[in-house]
């Protein structure tokens, strides 16, 4: 589903990424973990083209992200949910969801209304249709944003610390959402400092450090079994 | 000091004449600069780098030149090049307006970039192009915060519309010092038109002022 082959980013001299090879299968679902500035956002936003690689090759579906034309066909193809949210403030909750279908995939607005109904209720947001963002909590506004991601009919979704500027009480209500969406087969990359949910939802961890990828495996061999000095190092700190 | 307050009173409807017609021009020219603006301040920032480069050309010159010579360049340079008489009206409104432009595209540069990089961002992860993102997004997001600045534009405008009685165009400072040269006024006359002009300008800044509100109260930021 997304292939990744030696890629590299930089920004001015700063090298964050430094040979990323990648392949991601339909269906998994891949935590990413890492200290802050090791380069696991960036290398979720050269997924879908956020940031443009310096070097190598990234591939959604088949579909190499090289020229303007493909690129908003891969995004079609690939949600994504941010750490601050996103949402359009100008815009209601149901809007909000509306506009990609209808101003990309030319959906007709009777049809993405009651798409964006079915996914709101499937967020628990079914009430909060006409509301605007501000009037939500952060916990609230981010499971609008998978919603709004959703409403795509994504092929692959990226969750960029989706919980890292919520509340304490309130990621668990996005982890679940998240979790369901797993469930479902979803194929997802996930950036995240939840370790619990990480050993609970990934198929696979991947541990990043340096713009390199360290150690990869099961929740069950990374955590409980890490073969790399850095990574024991990591996770004593987090655990 | 002897003040005629008759020479007020038969003069003013002459003054107001003349404030109608720099009312038409400032309006006129507002049309044209906000047009020219809103284009040229978006290709301040769009990824087209002659565009960039062209606008920036754009908003240096008209800026960094004094709109006096700006008129007189319009009205006399030009027909030099073309051969062609340029009417004063359109000298008028064609330099406020060009003039305004650059000021405008400033503002709007400003307030689309004030705008959280976050929602670009999250318009083009959804596959919406560049320019759905700027249309559905940013540019009505953008309105909201451009409104003050804006409205101070056009006081200046208003203001600077007096400018054009250089040229013989007859709007409210023009129609002043025609009055001055056959009743020799000039205390009473520049008077009135001071408070003339502060009435236009003290209008404009409270309707913005009001926009200001309204967009702030049945609407979202």
């Amino acid at each position: 589903m997304i292939d990744i082959e030696n890629l590299h980013k930089s920004f001015g001299d700063a090298h964050i990424l430094k040979g990323i090879d990648l392949h991601i299968k339909e269906k998994e679902v891949v935590v990413i973990i890492g200290p802050s500035g090791s380069g696991k956002s960036t290398l979720l936003r050269c997924i879908n083209y956020l940031e443009q690689p310096t070097e190598g090759m990234v591939s959604v579906d088949g579909i190499v992200l090289n020229s303007e034309a493909n690129i908003n066909d891969v995004r079609k193809e690939v949600g994504m949910v941010f750490q601050r949210f996103n949402l359009f403030p100008h815009m209601t909750v149901l809007e909000n969801i509306m506009l990609a279908p209808v101003k990309v995939r030319h959906m007709d607005k009777g049809e993405a209304e009651s798409l964006a109904k079915t996914l709101l209720a499937r967020v628990g947001l079914a009430d909060k249709a006409e509301s605007y963002p501000e009037q939500l909590s952060g916990g609230q506004q981010q499971r609008v944003a998978i919603a709004r991601a959703l409403a795509m009919k994504p092929k692959v979704m990226l969750f960029d610390e989706p919980t890292s500027a919520l509340d304490p009480e309130m990621v668990g209500e996005v982890l679940d959402v998240m979790k369901s969406l797993a469930k479902e087969g979803m194929t997802m990359v996930i950036v995240t400092h939840e370790m619990g949910f990480a050993r609970e939802v990934g198929d696979r961890v991947l541990f990043v450090d340096d713009g390199r990828i360290i150690e990869q495996g099961t929740p069950a061999e990374v955590f409980e079994h890490p073969q790399e000095e850095r990574t024991k190092n990591f996770l004593s700190k987090v655990l | 000091m002897n003040f005629n307050f008759d020479l007020v009173v038969t003069s003013f409807p002459l003054l107001l004449l003349g404030a109608g017609v720099t009312i038409k021009i400032t309006a006129m020219s507002v049309a044209l600069g906000v047009l020219i603006g809103l284009f040229v301040g978006i290709a301040r920032i769009c990824r087209v780098k002659p565009l960039r480069f062209l606008a920036a050309v754009y908003v240096d010159f008209f800026r960094g030149t004094p709109l006096l010579v700006q008129i007189f360049l319009f009205y006399f340079a030009v027909p030099v090049i073309t051969g062609q008489r340029i009417d004063p009206y359109v000298a008028a409104v064609g330099s406020c307006g060009i003039n305004s432009g650059a000021y405008v595209a400033e503002i709007v540069r400003a307030g689309i970039q004030s705008i959280d990089a976050g929602q670009m961002e999250a318009g083009r992860s959804l596959g919406m192009t560049w320019g759905q993102t700027m249309r559905y997004i940013i540019v009505p997001q953008a309105i909201k915060r451009v409104i003050p600045p804006l409205g101070n534009e056009f006081i200046a405008l208003l203001k600077d519309s007096s400018l054009v009685s250089v040229i013989g165009f007859e709007e409210l400072t023009r129609r002043g010092q025609l009055i001055i040269a056959k009743t020799y006024g000039s205390l009473e006359i520049w008077f009135s038109v001071a408070i003339i002009y502060l009435v236009m300008t003290l209008s404009i800044s409270r309707l913005v002022a009001y926009l200001e509100k309204r967009y702030n109260t049945d609407d979202r930021h």
